[in-house]
């Protein structure tokens, strides 16, 4: 993927650049604000990650801006710590997605990949089968090998999410946003106590697991089956 | 007395006394003129009947009677007496003592020669008898003037009493004024100094400068508590800081002596970058708690369904309970919504069950209640484990307070004071008691904030 970094710390941005490289991303780069406007407008990245602060025109006004043009990459929006009003103001202003600074590398690429991938056909799926497993997302009903396996509304979520996102890895951050709308970090382990009662309910039987756990970073469905 | 000039005190003191001896001195004036108009017009009176008296008796007896009337009346030595004279058509003074020319008819002053003084000014009423004689009745000014002269003098000296008194008053007020706003800006001077417990002066009187005053020393106190926090807080992030950096750079040193094989460097870099996260996890909850504290989330508080977030919490939480050995059960009230932030809200809550499982022994029974009193939503958490003396209440809402049984357990003692920073957000209140046993934790959010 063609990914746009506009960030103006230098050692941020090399870190980012030369981390999405190793992946095999290409990445553009902007220090400033007219800058990343300029390169989000004319040279359709597959991704934009903005830096909230940036210099001559802030990343708030970027983003707004490229909306405004019907320009609808996906957005990342890189935020300082501490700024609950800014990720309500990040998300209306038209950013897909929200990282609070600093962060993991993990979870910023965990991210990006899922955002480049979006497809928009996939909010009228209906049904989703990878390998053994099919989830009815009208119906809320998972069947693994034909047989219906009963879950609780979370474990029901977190599937969902990692199947949505199959062959992506979905962090541990991801999961307590979208399934619990979470943005701090609890110390309890809720995300891994459902996800072992959910590999224990789909997995009965000696059955494969078709969860990968990635460590320190996050879970991956994997697309074969 | 270059300060006197540029004392507000005394400039206010001094501009009330001059103005209050100028309204004495306006009313002296009009009191002086009007006694004086008064005078005047009841000597005229005076002589109006007297030539009226006169007049008829030359009606009824004639000449001769007339000049009887006044030589009787010369005689008189009163010092109010009046003067007569009566004069033919051609300015003649036929009888009468009172040395003057002929006068216009009517009520004037005139010019006279007194016996004893020489010339003078007198007053008279001239009417007219017929035939070109003119009868006058006049008066000294002399009554009038002596009495003016006393009303002056008199209203003088007062008028001197009066300043004497407005600049002693004016001194006395100044030099209070001074003392009041020199007590408070001594007391302020001392803490810029840098005695931040110096306290302004408050007098038994309450009034407006003990008001201010005690204004003064309430900002006082919340700046005062604020320095010592921000004392504190440094210091404590100091300290908490220093054992997972130093155990980092421990790690990282290992790293770099160990020639060793990747695996275990791996896992040495492993465990650096989880003490890094252990660093960063303290920087975001300082920021956090810093975030709540400023109030600036208030301005998007929406309405948020307590009673949905407290079951899913619960729901959430009910499994990694269960799984760590304790037990948890909920009861929440349906249909119970605030004003407020939402993930603040659930972050308190976590906060606190995450507390009730960290500091309780395995097999404590945990619960959550969420119930709409009269006027309050009580929500509590409670368990039935150690308890925390009640001495000790108030200080684990503080900032990194652990106490010491706990000094070994994970976490940084920020998450009460996270707790407590959202209820006060929230308008609400926070409450900690003997669960007999075990620890309760109250949030009342007081009914109507919605």
């Amino acid at each position: 993927m063609q990914i746009l970094v506009a960030e103006d710390d230098n050692d941020t941005a090399e870190f980012v650049a030369r981390g999405l490289g190793e992946l095999g991303h290409s990445v553009l780069r902007a220090a400033n604000g007219p800058d990343a406007l300029h390169l989000a407008t004319t040279e359709t990245p597959d991704v934009v990650v903005l830096d909230r602060m940036l210099p001559a025109l802030d990343g708030l006004s970027v983003l707004r801006r490229i909306r405004a043009a019907k320009i609808e990459t996906p957005v990342l929006l890189l935020t300082a710590l501490g700024q609950i009003s800014d990720r309500v103001e990040g998300l209306e202003a038209g950013a897909d997605d929200y990282l609070v600074k600093p962060f993991a590398f993990s979870e910023l690429a965990a991210r990006i990949n899922a955002l480049g991938r979006r497809r928009p056909l996939s909010d009228v799926v209906t049904e989703i089968e990878i390998g053994p497993l099919r989830i009815d997302l009208l119906k809320r009903e998972v069947r693994r090998d034909g047989h219906i396996v009963a879950l609780q509304p979370r474990e029901y979520r977190l599937l969902e999410e990692l199947m949505r996102n199959r062959d992506r890895v979905v962090t541990r951050t991801m999961l307590l946003e979208r399934v619990w709308d979470f943005h701090f970090d609890p110390q309890t382990n809720i995300v891994e106590t459902h996800m072992s009662r959910l590999r224990a309910k789909l997995n009965e039987g000696d059955a494969p697991d078709l969860i990968e756990t990635v460590r320190g970073v996050g879970y991956r469905m994997r697309g074969d089956g | 007395m270059g300060s006197w000039m540029r004392s507000a005190a005394y400039r206010i003191a001094f501009i009330s006394s001059a103005w209050f001896a100028f309204a004495i001195a306006v009313i002296g004036l009009i009191i002086f003129w009007a006694m004086h108009i008064a005078f005047t017009r009841q000597l005229d009176a005076t002589m109006a009947d007297e030539a009226a008296t006169l007049v008829a008796e030359y009606r009824l007896d004639g000449e001769s009677e007339l000049a009887d009337a006044i030589a009787q009346r010369e005689k008189l030595t009163s010092h109010d007496r009046l003067f007569y004279a009566v004069f033919a058509a051609d300015g003649r003074r036929l009888y009468g003592s009172f040395n003057t020319t002929r006068p216009a008819l009517g009520l004037h002053d005139i010019r006279f020669i007194d016996p004893a003084e020489g010339p003078d000014w007198g007053r008279g009423l001239a009417i007219d008898l017929g035939r070109g004689r003119r009868l006058l009745v006049a008066a000294d000014r002399e009554h009038i003037e002596r009495i003016d002269r006393t009303v002056i003098s008199v209203f003088a000296a007062g008028f001197g009493l009066v300043v004497l008194f407005g600049i002693a008053g004016a001194l006395l007020l100044g030099g209070y004024l001074r003392r009041r706003l020199g007590a408070i800006s001594d007391a302020a001077e001392a803490i810029v100094g840098g005695r931040l417990d110096r306290r302004m002066p408050v007098s038994a009187r309450s009034d407006e400068f003990d008001r201010l005053a005690r204004s003064l020393n309430l900002m006082l106190d919340r700046i005062e508590g604020l320095v010592e926090n921000v004392r504190q807080v440094s210091s404590d992030v100091a300290h908490d800081l220093r054992t997972p950096l130093a155990r980092v750079r421990n790690q990282l040193e290992r790293g770099l002596n160990l020639d060793c094989d990747p695996a275990s460097r791996r896992g040495i870099i492993g465990e650096g970058i989880r003490s890094i996260d252990e660093v960063l996890g303290l920087f975001a909850a300082i920021l956090r708690i810093a975030e709540v504290e400023s109030g600036k989330i208030r301005y998007i508080f929406a309405r948020v369904d307590l009673s949905a977030l407290a079951t899913e919490l619960a729901e959430s939480y009910a499994p990694a309970i269960a799984d760590g050995g304790r037990t948890f059960d909920w009861s929440v009230e349906p249909g119970l919504v605030i004003q407020g932030d939402r993930e603040l809200l659930a972050q308190a809550i976590v906060n606190l069950i995450e507390n009730a499982q960290r500091h309780t022994p395995p097999g404590t029974k945990i619960r959550l209640a969420l119930a709409a009193g009269s006027s309050a939503i009580r929500l509590s958490l409670s368990d039935t484990g150690p308890g925390v003396p009640a001495a000790d209440h108030h200080r684990i809402q503080q900032r990194f307070i652990r106490l010491e049984h706990s000094r070994s357990t994970p976490g940084h003692g920020l998450g009460l004071n996270l707790v407590a920073a959202v209820v006060r957000l929230h308008h609400a209140r926070l409450a900690f008691g003997d669960n007999r046993p075990g620890f309760i934790v109250e949030i009342e959010f007081p009914l109507g904030a919605e």
